[in-house]
């Protein structure tokens, strides 16, 4: 009897919570396909509930957009600014933090990762008046810099996970075998991190890519793609945005489903062995 | 330091210290140290300075005005007249240009005064709103909380590994879209004729000003940010061993007392992070109201912030304000830290 009732009570939470996993995932997608929907609309407005028939032409009005372009060329430009500042620092702070033998272990990693709890506008602002007491006015340099300061912090995380799982007895035998410092570190420690570089690369690229808080605080004058859609959101609404949210939304499906089959190809063979 | 040099050698360690040096004091350190400095004083131009200033601005315009006089005086055809005027204004000129240096001598670079002033400046108003901010994130923190324990459980746990990767994926997307699209897919539902009213209007009710009323940057703030809990809370439970859930469940526990008293103590570490990262971003959010409220509703605490450094350029008052917002965050923070007994290594990882 109460095995019975106990398998009954299973089946009911299954179907709540399945109901609940429904509803859950309507509330995250539902607004995502209004936005989609919107971008095909032919009407001057980003709307789904006046429907004037179908039309690509935002696309068109999208392209044609100047100023657009040149954000999204800033943005890349950052971007690419940002994977040369955070790359190295995160991994001088990684070694650091790994092979540190101090008691002040912990204040260091403490100050190093207190970028990512930091809310993004303060970084900004703070880089913004440093920088100002050098005299360098804000624009894509500060933005750059700013964005480092916690895209540093990610790149470390990501490079101490690798360095955990380091076999240092690789480097000794090397040392053994009378290779310099700068040796093996090149030919052991920095292949064995060849895969963090890269994953690290690509975050690092979409944190910066994707960052508004941050960057809207210490750009200046300047505009990326993510601080102009900003602008436009409040300002003008066309359904250009929305095909930019079209776009997006095809770029980020695209590389989460590469991710997760490229996770659950590592998983299989982690079990399989 | 000898450990350092045992690994990597005198260069690479030099080379290893510059580098962590450089992102500590001149990314990290510095910049928060000169933002709180610049929160502690104010330029006083003083009653006296301000008149002064604003009667050598007046001059300045009387010298200009004369000379566009001048240009249209060497018009004139007559030789004598013109060259009477032109002197004149000669004359005239000089002795302004004369007032306006020994004014000038007078005046004085305003003074650079330490004190509280700027955070003093923030009246009752601004504090309301800072109040409102910071309990309308932790209303956020919450919720966010409720909605993504089972949903993490339910990956990390419940689900076959096929269905837990097709979760994950749906977990994945919308955490992955940029932050302001997002947002901007609720300002078309919520705005005043927008999905919602459209329903809302057509079921026969009034439409309702979500945007102006301000809940609009409240349940968009929540869609945004609700997925920053998941993960962590994912990572956690999912290193909890199976067995134990099992073994009680077997001992007759029921699912209340499984998660109180197994699952929520291993989660610990991760529900932290999910509610640091929640309550800072929300906290910390400039474009969640920045969007959804069109500057119809009252502001978020970081709007007023906004204002103070590109509207007002009242730099030295935006930064007593932001740094007010961090101290906010870095004692909820701590306040975590004690609550769920769990240390920064555990937090930041």
């Amino acid at each position: 009897m109460s095995a019975l009732s106990k398998t009954m009570t299973g089946g009911v939470s299954r179907i709540i919570l399945n109901v609940y996993l429904v509803i859950f995932f309507l509330y995250m997608f539902l607004p995502l396909l209004i936005m989609v929907i919107a971008g095909f609309n032919d009407f001057s407005q980003p709307s789904v509930t006046v429907w004037k028939g179908f039309t690509l032409k935002w696309f068109g009005v999208l392209a044609g957009d100047a100023r657009m372009w040149a954000g999204l060329l800033n943005s890349v430009i950052i971007a690419v600014a940002v994977i040369a500042i955070s790359l190295p620092l995160g991994l001088a702070g990684a070694l650091l933090v790994t092979r540190l033998e101090s008691r002040y272990n912990g204040l260091l990693y403490g100050i190093l990762v207190s970028p990512l709890l930091t809310p993004g506008i303060i970084l900004g602002i703070s880089t913004l008046v440093f920088w100002q007491r050098l005299d360098v006015p804000g624009g894509l340099f500060t933005a750059a810099i700013a964005q480092s300061t916690f895209i540093s912090s990610y790149a470390m995380l990501m490079f101490m996970a690798r360095l955990q799982r380091q076999d240092l007895s690789l480097e000794e035998a090397a040392a053994d075998l009378g290779a310099t410092h700068v040796q093996s570190f090149y030919r052991i420690t920095l292949p064995f991190l060849r895969p963090t570089i890269a994953t690290a690369a690509v975050i690092g690229f979409f944190q910066s890519f994707e960052n508004y808080n941050t960057t809207i605080f210490s750009i200046g004058g300047q505009h990326t793609l993510v601080t102009e859609i900003g602008s436009r959101m409040r300002f003008g609404l066309s359904p250009a945005i929305n095909v930019i949210g079209i776009l997006f939304i095809v770029i980020t499906i695209v590389f989460a489903t590469l991710y997760v089959l490229f996770r659950e190809r590592e998983r299989k063979r982690e079990s399989a062995r | 330091m000898n450990s350092l040099v045992r690994s990597f050698g005198t260069w690479m360690t030099a080379v290893i210290l510059l580098l962590s040096s450089t992102w500590i004091v001149g990314m990290i350190v510095a910049p928060q140290l000169i933002m709180v400095e610049h929160s502690f004083w104010y330029l006083d131009k003083g009653g006296d300075e301000a008149a002064l200033s604003a009667r050598i601005d007046n001059l300045y315009n009387d010298l200009d005005i004369l000379s566009l006089d001048k240009s249209d005086a060497e018009l004139l055809s007559d030789e004598a007249q013109r060259a009477q005027v032109l002197a004149e204004i000669d004359s005239r000129a000089v002795a302004i240009q004369s007032e306006i240096d020994t004014l000038e001598t007078q005046e004085v670079a305003p003074e650079k005064v330490y004190s509280l002033h700027n955070y003093t400046l923030m009246g009752k108003s601004h504090l309301l709103i800072f109040l409102k901010t910071i309990a309308a994130s932790l209303t956020v923190t919450f919720i966010a909380f409720v909605v993504c324990y089972p949903i993490a459980y339910t990956v990390a746990k419940l689900a076959t590994p096929g269905k837990a990767a097709i979760i994950m994926l749906g977990l994945i997307i919308p955490y992955a879209i940029n932050e302001l699209l997002r947002v901007f897919a609720w300002l078309m539902i919520l705005n005043y004729n927008g999905v919602a009213n459209f329903f809302i209007t057509w079921m026969g009710f009034d439409p309702v000003p979500f945007l102006e009323s301000g809940s609009g940057v409240f349940i968009a703030m929540i869609y945004a940010y609700v997925l920053f809990m998941v993960f962590p809370i994912y990572n956690t439970v999912e290193t909890l061993d199976t067995n134990q859930i099992e073994a009680a469940r077997d001992l007759g526990a029921p699912m209340w007392k499984i998660h109180w008293h197994i699952v929520l103590p291993h989660a610990k570490p991760g529900i932290a992070v999910g509610c640091i990262m929640t309550f800072m971003l929300s906290a910390g959010s400039y474009a969640v109201p920045y969007i959804m409220t069109r500057g119809t509703a009252s502001p978020w605490f970081t709007q007023l912030i906004y204002n103070k450094f590109f509207e007002s350029s009242n730099w030295n008052a935006g930064s007593a304000y932001a740094f007010t917002l961090l101290v906010a965050c870095v004692l909820f923070i701590f306040l975590l830290m004690r609550i769920f007994k769990v240390g920064i290594r555990e937090i930041a990882r």
